[in-house]
């Protein structure tokens, strides 16, 4: 049992924070933190699991009672012992670079006896299905197989808490199933979950509970029943990505008498021996938004470096308005928006990212004023880049491409780990610029982004 | 095929011996005999890999070492001096490498038998992950910079000390978010409790360490005979 009795948060040196969240989790239970980007869900899960203000200084207040205890008075790995967490990016949580050696690390910090480490990492593989990776590195996984390591590695230690904070935010719709699976095992086995995320769908089959914190405050708390009878407007209002699994309906495509710009034939890549894609034909036409889909570790990725001449393709050809196009002219006239907006960002300011390698002419500075001012980054235009929130960032990093005035407009996961808001933000973006006769191929499982702003849908398959 | 890696400590001892060997003989060529026990070392662990690049690289000093000894030869960059300190101290190099390409879990577990306190441990893991990610990133950012057109020779050229600023930037700021993030990670898996480190991975001395042991006791020891001490 988990009880928070008026605790209010706030860093040290900044006024970000939570304040005066009242409510109580029995065991056993499933809570989800929804709510937008910077409300508070990330501070909410640290308090809960003890890393604010224990590695997080700041002031707290109120009580946070854990079994009766008052959790400020246990140390970081007592907490540990009983509450487990999973983070964002598994990625960049690891300490190994193989699987038996992750998932032990934790029974290893609290000096077991080798016989226990051994039984207790070798059930959490099995218990997880994972077998089959011992041997590999863990830096060939896909996302969604690297999160699953990562919760057995809390598993192994046998918590009985588990505190998510937006497990899902790099994985696909079948990493996210997967996830589902995992989290209700543990669930079932009685352990409390509390998960903090703004894409819902896939977590309808577990979650007893919501609460949703918006401005660091609590505004509501419902069931999951009261959830499900949300009429579309209320969820619209609160940004909630839709609760429901989605199914794709049938994408209204109008492309008359208009040559593509882009057509790629028979595209393939090998890379070490490893075919990554093979046999891919496709068409970009001028003015329309075209989705790839397919799962984690299909190449979606990979083909969109090969389209904008970052890799070279193994064989087949890619055809720019008709021409057949070498990669370092492919790489002068696409844009290629990676998922990653850590490595993009290589100036002082949002105004210099901006106008970084175009001519500072009057019309580029109004064009870049006015992107800007739409994308509601007019305020941050002298930050540092890398202190955006990551919608900011993603938005700041769709602008670029804009800006870039290239004709053809790639974009990987534009709004993996972004609330509703964010999203909408980015898909009105899309059209818009789609509008002024841009090819955009946007790269993204995200179902409601392909539902709001895409023509057309190129699903690749795994080899 | 899997490597049979020797004890760790068996591997340190292995160091010490060629360190000792190469720093008191006076008989330089002879250090060969070192070297082919390192080789030998290498090959009865499995570890290929490390054989082959060494196997190639001591080859090719042996034959430069011919070429200056029989034939005269004088090269004007890597100079007799230079192929004769390689030749020297390859043994401390393959032994050396072989200790430090242990998987990280085998030595963590070796470091946490010495009692070294967990901080070290932690240290010597991060050390570990930090060169793949690292790569990984610098790739990532070099990528970004030629979507964006800053890496055209002619960019590099006339504004190097910009480039170099293109790259260091978000490499840094990378780095800030991983340790941050990775110090996350540690700290909610218990990694400040102050009790002796566990490990999954245990390493029994057998019967083919204590022969190792032996063996390479015996042959610094003749080594050292054969080829004099130089006091």
């Amino acid at each position: 049992m988990i009880t928070l009795k008026k605790v209010s948060f706030h860093y040290k040196g900044s006024d970000a924070g939570v304040c005066d969240i009242d409510f109580s989790i029995k065991d056993g239970e499933c809570i989800v933190l929804a709510g937008p980007s910077g409300g508070g869900k990330t501070t909410l899960t640290r308090l809960l699991n003890g890393l604010a203000p224990a590695y997080y200084p700041g002031e707290l207040t109120g009580q946070i009672l854990f079994n009766g205890k008052e959790s400020v008075n246990s140390k970081s790995y007592e907490i540990g012992r009983e509450i487990g967490s999973v983070f964002q990016d598994p990625k960049s949580q690891f300490f190994s670079s193989e699987l038996a050696g992750e998932v032990a690390f934790a029974c290893e910090n609290y000096g077991m006896h080798t016989d226990e480490i051994r039984k207790r990492t070798d059930m959490a593989i099995r218990r997880f299905d994972l077998n089959c990776f011992r041997g590999h590195s863990l830096d060939v996984l896909s996302s969604g197989e690297k999160q699953r390591v990562a919760i057995a590695s809390v598993y192994a230690l046998h918590p009985n808490v588990y505190v998510c904070d937006e497990p899902t935010a790099n994985l696909d719709d079948k990493g996210s199933t997967h996830l589902a699976d995992m989290l209700q095992k543990l669930k079932k086995e009685g352990n409390t979950l509390i998960i903090a995320e703004h894409r819902l769908a896939w977590l309808a089959q577990i979650a007893d509970r919501y609460v949703y914190i918006a401005n660091g405050r609590m505004c509501w708390e419902k069931t999951a029943k009261q959830l499900a009878e949300m009429s579309d407007t209320e969820r619209d209002i609160f940004g909630l990505r839709i609760v429901d699994k989605i199914e794709l309906g049938s994408i209204q495509a109008s492309v008359e008498n208009t040559s593509p710009v882009l057509s790629a034939h028979r595209l393939s890549l090998t890379q070490n021996k490893k075919t990554i894609f093979t046999n891919q034909n496709f068409l970009l036409f001028s003015g329309q938004i075209t989705a790839l889909t397919g799962e984690n570790g299909a190449g979606k990725t990979s083909l969109a470096k090969v389209l904008t001449g970052l890799t070279r393709e193994s064989s087949g050809e890619v055809q720019l308005f008709g021409k057949r196009s070498a990669p370092s002219h492919r790489r002068k006239t696409i844009w290629y928006g990676s998922n990653d907006t850590a490595t993009q960002f290589f100036t002082n300011s949002v105004t210099e990212e901006l106008l970084l390698q175009s001519k500072k002419t009057p019309e580029v500075l109004e064009r870049a004023r006015k992107l800007l001012k739409d994308l509601g980054l007019y305020k941050f235009r002298e930050v540092h880049p890398a202190s955006l929130s990551g919608g900011q960032k993603q938005r700041l990093s769709i602008a670029c491409g804009i800006l870039s005035q290239r004709r053809i407009l790639i974009f990987d996961e534009p709004t993996s780990g972004l609330d509703g808001i964010n999203m909408e933000i980015i898909a009105s973006l899309l059209k818009d610029e789609s509008r002024k006769g841009t090819a955009i191929l946007v790269i993204t499982h995200d179902k409601e982004l392909i539902q709001r702003c895409c023509n057309f849908v190129i699903n690749i398959d795994k080899q | 095929m899997q490597r049979t890696d020797a004890a760790i400590s068996v591997k340190l001892w292995a160091l010490v011996c060629t360190i000792m060997g190469i720093s008191l003989t006076s008989n330089m060529v002879l250090t060969c005999v070192l070297a082919m026990c390192g080789f030998t070392f290498l090959a009865v662990q499995r570890n290929f890999r490390l054989l082959r690049g060494f196997g190639v690289f001591y080859l090719i000093l042996a034959i430069l070492l011919c070429l200056i000894r029989f034939y005269g030869l004088h090269m004007m960059v890597f100079s007799e001096f230079h192929v004769l300190m390689f030749w020297n101290l390859s043994p401390v190099f393959i032994v050396g490498w072989d200790l430090i390409t242990t998987p990280p879990g085998e030595l963590a577990a070796f470091l946490s038998y010495i009692h070294t306190p967990t901080p070290i441990i932690l240290g010597v893991l991060v050390m570990f992950r930090f060169f793949p990610t690292m790569r990984a990133e610098l790739k990532c950012v070099w990528q970004s910079m030629r979507n964006r057109g800053l890496t055209s020779p002619s960019q590099l050229l006339c504004h190097p000390a910009v480039s170099c600023e293109y790259v260091l930037i978000p490499i840094l700021l990378r780095c800030l978010q991983i340790a941050d993030q990775l110090s996350v990670s540690a700290v909610a898996r218990g990694a400040e409790n102050p009790a002796k480190r566990g490990s999954y991975y245990s390493r029994k001395i057998n019967f083919s360490d204590s022969v190792w042991f032996v063996v390479w006791s015996s042959v610094t020891a003749l080594f050292l005979v054969l080829g004099g001490v130089r006091l």
